[in-house]
């Protein structure tokens, strides 16, 4: 579970980076991305 | 709208990642039905609500918010937040309660609960009609509404991508049981958020920005004589009787999928696999939350910015407004439109695993197992499993083809069963209700939904209409439809329920010492020698939890719209609502009274 958050969230950052035109959209899908890996993190700690 | 290599990647690696979940928990699944239907009941709290919040967000939900917002405006949505005080309910009055039940699905509880051939009725009865019909006409309006915003968006070339996305989906839910199921919803939901949260900041942008946005959908408002920011409907000279009916009567009466009164189908079943009752409330709060105060913002934006982007959408036909939600993903830059498609992939797998995963529980452990073949091996039941959840997927597919519209799917399963809720809710509290309280509730609603259809004008209807109107209401024909099939079918009911012989004393005081209910179980609590009274804490629980989503959700909206001053006033009640709240559920004992 903890691999997939991380395997969304990290092609989401990149993406963004990448795609997103303007700031708002930009800043949008960066902040997404981190409350994936975040999520990620908290769900890998919850398994161990 | 022609999606690029980029986005085709995007939504491939997201179908892989999904799978590769569910198929991780296929082994476990394969132990026993326990694991297979209720995960071993060993999930937690977060685990199970978001599952919860994951299963009730389907593709054609952030569709038929956008029509009701371009219809109605904002307060439009209370046709489906009323519910909200039922969830509240069904967190501190039910939730620990159906753990405590250790059934395997909903429709086992008749049978704990009520004894004789009317239970066994009951039960075959509801086991054939929840897991065939109604999962079917389920599964038929998600796909079918999925198939309208594949083709919205790509024309029919999208298709074969939706019939292998079902087809994937059913493999590896076949396989994976409740757990995989409950473990691709976490990912499915986290998808299916971003997706619509991304979308509705690209709408904003394309309408001018918040300021913008809010200034022509004021200037569209005015012109109709309509305030489509509103969060409550106009209480102006005629009350709008629907919004009364959905306020003081839809919410415990009508037996609505993923908000049944007491809790049921898929919500039920993830309380029953919670780890204990303490992470079944926990879990059904955050269900709560999530559905009421976090998913609807997005969509109601994108609804406001199509309505700023598309002149004359608020007087077009009700399906052009709904599909105004897939229009708005043509505004999508590349690379971002595979997240958006994505999600839209989400939330209809999400709703489809659980479906049928729900479904199988029901003609398995209700149907086949006590009925057809008794005493067979666990190996034995999860094959059997896996086959029932593979007719059940390929008859619901079929369904869709006959199904005529989303709303006639949503229509035949609300007004079948409109009258039932409170007899689902007293079976808990009351030990005076038997089997054949729930077959005449079953039966009168159907019978008098059939003949509303039929007859909608008629004396009865005519006479509440006018009774209605002396009040000050305006004329409604659906609210009062409800209101007449809510009445007949308490009153019949009730009525059967003083007329036939209470269910067996053994077996209410074996519900009654397993369960442990408060409320009216005078004579039983006197056999077992205990009593078990509904305390005062859960009552002020709910009123909490009412009010802690009511200003969760309307302060998130003020801030979205830039009113900080009462935005952060709202929050700040919630706040201390939810802080007064999880004092309460801390203190009482879910486990043991």
């Amino acid at each position: 579970m903890a691999l997939g958050f991380w395997g969304v969230g990290a092609p989401l950052g990149v993406f963004g980076c990448l795609f997103c035109p303007t700031a708002a959209e930009r800043l949008t899908v960066l902040v997404l991305a981190g409350l994936f890996l975040a999520v990620g993190a908290l769900i890998f700690r919850a398994q161990k | 709208m022609r999606l690029a290599a980029v986005d085709w990647l995007f939504i491939a690696w997201y179908f892989v990642l999904s799978i590769a979940i569910g198929l991780y928990y296929s082994r476990k699944a394969g132990q026993s039905i326990s694991e297979y239907f209720v995960g071993g009941r060993s999930l937690p709290w977060w685990l199970l609500g978001t599952s919860m919040v994951a299963t009730s967000f389907s593709s054609d939900t952030p569709l038929a918010v956008t029509g009701i917002v371009v219809k109605d405006g904002i307060a439009g949505n209370w046709l489906w937040w009323n519910f909200m005080l039922g969830g509240a309910l069904t967190i501190l009055f039910f939730a620990h309660l159906w753990r405590r039940a250790e059934v395997v699905t909903e429709v086992e509880f008749i049978d704990l609960r009520y004894s004789g051939r009317p239970a066994r009725f009951l039960r075959g009865f509801k086991a054939l009609y929840l897991g065939v019909p109604v999962s079917c006409i389920t599964f038929g309006w998600v796909t079918l509404a999925m198939v309208k915003i594949i083709q919205t968006v790509f024309g029919t070339s999208g298709v074969t991508a939706m019939a292998i996305c079902l087809g994937l989906t059913v493999f590896y839910t076949t396989l994976s049981g409740l757990w995989g199921v409950v473990a691709t919803d976490m990912l499915l939901f986290g998808v299916a958020m971003a997706g619509s949260i991304i979308l509705s900041v690209v709408s904003v942008e394309k309408a001018g920005g918040i300021a913008a946005l809010v200034r022509s959908v004021r200037a569209i408002g005015a012109a109709g004589g309509k305030d489509y920011l509103a969060v409550l409907p106009p209480l102006g000279q005629a009350l709008p009787l629907a919004f009364f009916v959905a306020l003081f009567v839809q919410w415990w009466a009508v037996y609505y999928p993923e908000a049944e009164p007491g809790g049921g189908g898929w919500g039920a079943q993830r309380m029953l696999a919670a780890k204990d009752p303490r992470h079944a409330v926990k879990g059904t709060l955050w269900f709560t939350v999530a559905n009421y105060v976090v998913r609807p913002w997005p969509w109601i934006l994108t609804a406001l910015a199509a309505m700023a982007l598309f002149p004359g959408l608020t007087a077009a036909p009700q399906g052009q407004m709904e599909a105004a939600y897939p229009r708005m993903m043509a505004f999508l830059p590349k690379g971002i439109a595979g997240i958006v498609v994505a999600s839209l992939f989400a939330a209809f797998m999400s709703t489809i695993e659980s479906i049928v995963n729900l479904s199988g529980s029901y003609l398995l452990n209700d149907l086949y197992k006590p009925f057809v073949r008794k005493n067979a091996s666990e190996r034995h039941y999860v094959a059997a499993s896996r086959v029932l959840v593979l007719i059940v997927s390929l008859l619901g597919a079929g369904f869709s083809f006959v199904l005529g519209s989303v709303r006639m799917g949503w229509q035949l399963v609300m007004e079948l069963s409109a009258g039932i809720g409170l007899v689902l809710l007293l079976r808990w509290y009351w030990w005076r209700v038997s089997a054949w309280s729930e077959i005449a509730a079953l039966s009168a609603s159907a019978v008098t939904a059939t003949v509303l259809k039929i007859v909608p004008d008629n004396p009865v209807t005519r006479a509440v209409g006018r009774g209605l109107g002396r009040l000050g209401f305006a004329p409604d024909p659906w609210g009062v439809g409800i209101l007449v099939i809510v009445a007949v079918t308490t009153a019949v009911w009730i009525a059967v329920t003083f007329l036939t012989r209470p269910d067996d004393e053994a077996k209410l005081l074996a519900f009654y010492r397993k369960v442990r209910p408060g409320g009216a179980w005078g004579p039983i609590a006197r056999l077992d020698g205990r009593r078990y009274r509904l305390q005062a804490a859960p009552f002020a629980g709910w009123a909490l939890a009412v009010v802690m989503i009511v200003c969760l959700l309307f302060g998130l909206g003020r801030i979205i719209f830039m009113d900080w001053g009462r935005g952060a006033a709202y929050l700040a009640a919630g706040l201390a609502c939810a802080l007064g709240l999880s004092k309460i559920i801390s203190r009482i004992k879910w486990e043991v009274p």
